[in-house]
């Protein structure tokens, strides 16, 4: 793919150190939990934080690198089908009304 | 017939994005894009509960508007120097069939404006809202309304 | 020489990250998890919208803009769902939401 040679906005760079510090911080809050599903919620700041900053990532510099966007469309991929199964496994879990404590 | 010409066109829009428009790579394209309307043949045959395209839009519409209305609404708390929530567990009844209807309610609600989806019983769900003082059952109506909508006949 | 639509796409880069940034403080400063979860569905998907729609328009052709903005539906599908399970899991285990101990409906 050629890479054209236009202005980009020039704020990707900083936008994704600045999105991995949300990430941190975000992330030592989850991993303190107190509770178990306290630290669940890191699974979540994958899927949005993580994504972001790989499709940043992929804006920065000259040009765009296609693969990231790949690799960030992959990992969205891959967390939606985690994110079902493990939503149809907890559902069929509750119809039966019980569940092992964590 | 119908149905296989609408998802195969499907597919090979989806194709044609993920190559980035280019055109060398339609001979992996076309055995990737036969594949995926065999496999959709064969888990969902088509028949039942057609997707209606102007249920779809108004649901598309309905759920990019309150997408950003629910960022907005936490993003003003999350950002007020005194903290203003008033969050509750709250009930509210299901009128949409079992099945997808409600699986993507539950879904749906999670992103809406001031709802989380805690349980699902029989015909209750159970919500936790940031702001009970917020019209929380109204806006529940409102996306089982569209969701009803996205069905020509029920699913 | 900046053009208009770049001059909109850092205004949506920038509203992005001040969504994943209100995302964050919501997390660190909500009292407990179920409204941590709505800083985390709300706000950072809302985030991640902007960004992809700023993105887009800075993509060569309209095939690579549709590319970067189909990442946006699947990342809500994978929240919603793991955002569900969160929720449904620590209500299983016991625990009350703030401001409402012993008052479950």
């Amino acid at each position: 793919m050629p890479v054209e040679d236009r202005p980009m906005t020039g704020l990707e760079g900083p936008l994704a150190l600045f999105l991995l510090l949300n990430l941190l911080a975000a992330l030592v809050r989850a991993a303190r939990g107190p509770t178990a599903a306290d630290r669940m919620l890191a699974a979540l700041l994958f899927g949005t934080t993580g994504v972001g900053v790989l499709l940043l990532l992929a804006h920065a510099g000259d040009g765009v690198s296609m693969p990231l966007v790949d690799t960030a469309l992959v990992l969205a991929l891959l967390a939606a089908i985690a994110g079902v199964a493990f939503a149809r496994r907890g559902w069929h879990k509750t119809e039966e009304g019980h569940d092992d404590p964590a | 017939m119908g149905a296989v010409l609408l998802r195969g066109t499907a597919f090979a829009l989806v194709w044609w994005v993920l190559a980035e428009g280019r055109a060398d790579s339609w001979g992996v394209g076309v055995v990737s894009v036969a594949a995926a309307l065999a496999a959709s043949l064969y888990l969902a045959p088509p028949g039942a509960g057609r997707l209606s395209p102007t249920g779809l839009l108004g649901f598309a519409g309905f759920f990019l508007a309150q997408s950003f209305k629910g960022g907005v609404q936490v993003a003003v708390r999350a950002f007020r120097p005194a903290m203003d929530l008033a969050p509750a567990l709250v009930d509210v009844p299901v009128a949409l069939p079992d099945g997808l209807p409600r699986v993507l309610l539950v879904n749906t609600l999670n992103l809406l404006p001031g709802t989380v989806s805690v349980r699902l019983a029989g015909d209750r769900l159970r919500l936790h809202v940031l702001d009970a003082r917020l019209p929380i059952a109204e806006e529940v109506r409102q996306a089982e309304a569209r969701i009803a909508c996205l069905w020509r006949t029920g699913p | 020489m900046t053009t208009l639509p770049d001059w909109i796409s850092a205004g949506l880069l920038l509203a992005g990250a001040g969504f994943y940034l209100a995302g964050t403080l919501g997390l660190l400063r909500f009292p407990d998890v179920y409204a941590r979860l709505h800083a985390l569905t709300k706000a950072d998907n809302l985030g991640l919208g902007l960004l992809v729609l700023g993105l887009a328009l800075q993509a060569e052709n309209l095939a690579a803009a549709l590319k970067i903005l189909l990442v946006w539906p699947l990342v809500l599908a994978a929240s919603a769902a793991v955002s569900f399970a969160i929720a449904r899991r620590a209500h299983e285990l016991g625990i009350e939401p703030a401001g409402q101990e012993g008052k479950r409906p």
